[in-house]
């Protein structure tokens, strides 16, 4: 019998082309609008901090993984996504050190600990975020103000706690919380310019528009509540919207794949109880911001959330 | 115009979509082999010897569900006991040497459509092969009364359905009207993809008993149970049939088929098949007899399936490849599809990052991931229990993997484990 010479192998025999590599090339081109603005308010301490968090979370990835006997992946683009948005969310001063601390915890608790990227239960940015805002309160804290006129140097979200509804208009406006002339972490200070890349995240289809739009709806809706019963004393819902990390959340740490639902309507109740989550830390918890500390915390409920399956066709 | 859709599937950028193009005949080849067994059910009994004279149109073998005849005329020079089949197992056929001329023989005898369709050895032609006779016999113990006409082509790239509704949209029609009458059904439907304008047209105008539906142009579209949730907005019960629900759906080539048998008395000896794939340019329309062996249909587009390639039976994402090019047309054969050395996509299975995509497109709304997943750990109960049994393997989840699952691979793994440990019971 002559040998066969044609390839046989399981269906499908066509992909469409799509990889981890692509999902992060298109994280990143989505982050380019909100890394120029913060580098147009907050100047070369922006792409500092930027290229410290990228070329150390890039580095650590390579050598844990080297350390723990699995193929070096950087060239996915994984660590350097993670890196930027880990940048996002830290003050335009932080130290070189804070920024290497947090992404060692960010790839080796974040990632490598359970096995590599897929198999982490927890946002890993989140994680070392959080490790960072309990290690170095106060370098978490050390805003840099945007040049030009300023009232005054503390964030819209401290001011609303700290001073009260009634401030806010002295200092800020919402064309400037949309633009992003504030103090803030790097990347969450400019809403139209997350928005804009968040939109180009849905039209590539890397996330699905369930989690973000139902974060926002949680947002806006519950602040709405409070606003509407008492408006001297509870900030607009726009302005929760726009103000602190509401977006940069929705967009790009509630999406994070591996610690995020996948059935539709468990994405749509984990956006929303994060939405929610954000209000309640704002209006009652410790901290002024509470959507970074909402995602954390809603991603525990995942594994249940995925347990609320569509209905099958034909049952 | 009324139209259709479902939830989930994939739009896949295709060139030439919803295009007709006429069917060229291939050239009558030297030697044919024609299995018994171009169904599901029982092969037919041969009833041919070794030496005989056929003509074309010849029986070589009869079952109570169908018939297979000679597709060309001359000599038989074997019967075959074990020839390979799609698969995987193995069927009787037989061998005939053309002696060129392609004298036809008699035609068929009676005038009863049923008995027409059996003798004519009509087979409806999807995902699975069904003898047209045994498909009415079940839809009339059912008293369907809705008929679909399955006008949308098997997958992305190919376009012989589209192309027999605008080339022979009165045969067609004409095949409608017979099976409606055969069944007695109140209403009857024509699936088409919205972009076939030229198949929408033709049998828009030709068959006036069956309402046109215009279907969002998706993979997999095709499948009898999407065309029913697309057309009817039902769903076809878990591991049943249309039937059950009071729906029938055939092919719209079988429709051409049924005229043919019952109009003409000419047996089933031909089949309608698009050629496309890499090497092959734009998809080509061929009427190939049965039997040709699917090299010889690949000369005639211009295609040698060198070393290294593949040759698909179907389409790019549902189809069989298949282990040697000598394998002949059948009337199982709906499309074929062929890919050269280097073009071959694979599968090195990367973790999954749990991103979502696979549900998002799972048109039976499962969780391909979890229940590929469970197949491949082995935990069979786990799949059974996340429904893959509903799975119907259209390739959708694997295509959109950005780490590269084989999923489908892993879940007819597990629902054959699933199966043969039922039936151990």
């Amino acid at each position: 019998m002559k040998a066969p010479e044609l390839v046989v192998s399981a269906i499908p025999h066509v992909h469409g082309g799509n990889s981890i590599q692509k999902i992060m090339m298109n994280t990143l081109i989505a982050l380019i609008p909100a890394v120029v603005i913060g580098v147009y308010f907050f100047g070369m301490d922006t792409i500092r901090v930027i290229v410290i968090a990228m070329a150390s979370a890039a580095a650590w990835e390579a050598i844990l993984q080297k350390m723990m006997g699995r193929p070096i992946a950087v060239s996915n683009l994984s660590g350097a996504v993670s890196g930027l948005i880990l940048a996002m969310l830290l003050p335009p001063t932080a130290p070189w050190w804070m920024i290497c601390t947090g992404t060692f915890v960010m790839i080796l608790l974040g990632k490598e600990i359970y096995g590599g990227l897929g198999n982490n239960p927890f946002n890993g940015v989140l994680i070392a975020w959080v490790v960072l805002q309990m290690s170095y309160p106060g370098y978490m804290i050390d805003w840099l103000a945007p040049p030009g006129d300023f009232m005054t140097e503390a964030t819209p979200l401290e001011v609303l706690k700290y001073e009260g509804v009634g401030s806010i208009a002295e200092h800020f406006t919402t064309s400037g919380l949309l633009i992003g002339n504030t103090t803030g972490f790097i990347g969450e200070v400019s809403a139209l310019m997350l928005l804009i890349g968040g939109a180009y995240l849905l039209i590539r289809k890397v996330v699905s528009w369930r989690i973000p739009v139902s974060f926002l709806a949680g947002v806006f809706l519950f602040s709405g509540l409070f606003w509407l019963t008492n408006s001297e004393e509870y900030a607009s819902p726009l302005f929760h919207l726009l103000a602190g990390g509401s977006i940069m959340a929705a967009f790009f740490l509630a999406t994070d794949m591996p610690s995020s639902p996948v059935t539709p309507a468990g994405m749509l109740i984990y956006g929303f109880l994060c939405g929610v989550l954000t209000v309640v830390i704002r209006l009652w918890g410790a901290w002024d911001d509470g959507a970074y500390y909402a995602v954390f915390i809603i991603s525990i409920l995942t594994p249940l959330l995925d347990k609320i399956k569509s209905k099958i066709y034909g049952r | 115009m009324k139209s259709g859709t479902f939830p989930g599937g994939l739009s896949l950028p295709v060139s030439d979509a919803g295009a007709s193009k006429p069917f060229e005949s291939v050239p009558s080849s030297q030697t044919v082999i024609i299995p018994l067994k171009q169904h599901v059910g029982d092969p037919c009994a041969a009833g041919v010897k070794k030496g005989a004279e056929v003509k074309m149109g010849d029986l070589l073998g009869e079952s109570e569900s169908t018939a297979v005849h000679a597709t060309v005329s001359g000599k038989v020079t074997e019967v075959i006991k074990k020839f390979p089949d799609m698969s995987g197992g193995s069927v009787p056929a037989i061998g005939i040497e053309s002696d060129g001329k392609n004298e036809s023989g008699g035609a068929l005898e009676g005038s009863d459509p049923m008995s027409l369709i059996q003798k004519a050895g009509v087979v409806d032609s999807d995902v699975e092969a069904i003898s047209l006779h045994d498909k009415l016999t079940l839809a009339k113990e059912k008293t369907v009364k809705t008929l679909i006409v399955n006008g949308v082509d098997v997958e992305p790239q190919m376009i012989s359905r589209a192309s027999i509704l605008a080339e022979n949209a009165k045969e067609v029609a004409s095949g409608i009207d017979i099976i409606r009458k055969i069944l007695g059904a109140t209403t009857a439907y024509i699936g088409v993809s919205e972009n076939a304008s030229n198949a929408i047209s033709a049998i828009g105008s030709a068959c006036g008993s069956a309402e046109v539906v215009g279907l969002a142009v998706k993979h997999p579209q095709s499948l009898k149970e999407l065309l029913v949730k697309a057309i009817l907005d039902k769903e076809v019960p878990t591991g049943g049939s249309p039937e059950e629900i009071g729906v029938t759906v055939i092919s719209a080539e079988t429709a051409y088929f049924v005229a043919q048998a019952v109009n003409d008395k000419k047996p089933m000896l031909e089949r309608f098949i698009t050629v496309a794939g890499s090497g092959i340019g734009s998809p080509k329309n061929v009427l190939v007899r049965i039997g040709t062996p699917i090299k010889d249909v690949l000369g005639h587009c211009g295609f040698a399936p060198g070393h290294g390639g593949k040759v698909i039976i179907g389409g790019p994402l549902m189809g069989t490849a298949i282990h040697s090019a000598d394998m002949p047309v059948t009337k199982e054969t709906t499309g074929i599809y062929v890919q050269k050395e280097g073009e071959i996509a694979e599968f090195p299975s990367g973790v999954c990052i749990k991103c979502g995509l696979c549900v998002e497109v799972c048109p039976m709304r499962l969780m391909p991931f979890l229940i590929s997943g469970f197949s491949e750990s082995g935990s069979y109960a786990m799949a059974e229990d996340n429904d893959i049994l509903s799975c119907n393997e259209c390739g959708c989840c694997a295509y959109v993997c950005p780490v590269l699952i084989p999923m489908v691979q892993w879940i007819k793994l597990g629902k054959s484990e699933i199966r043969a440990r039922r039936s151990s019971e």
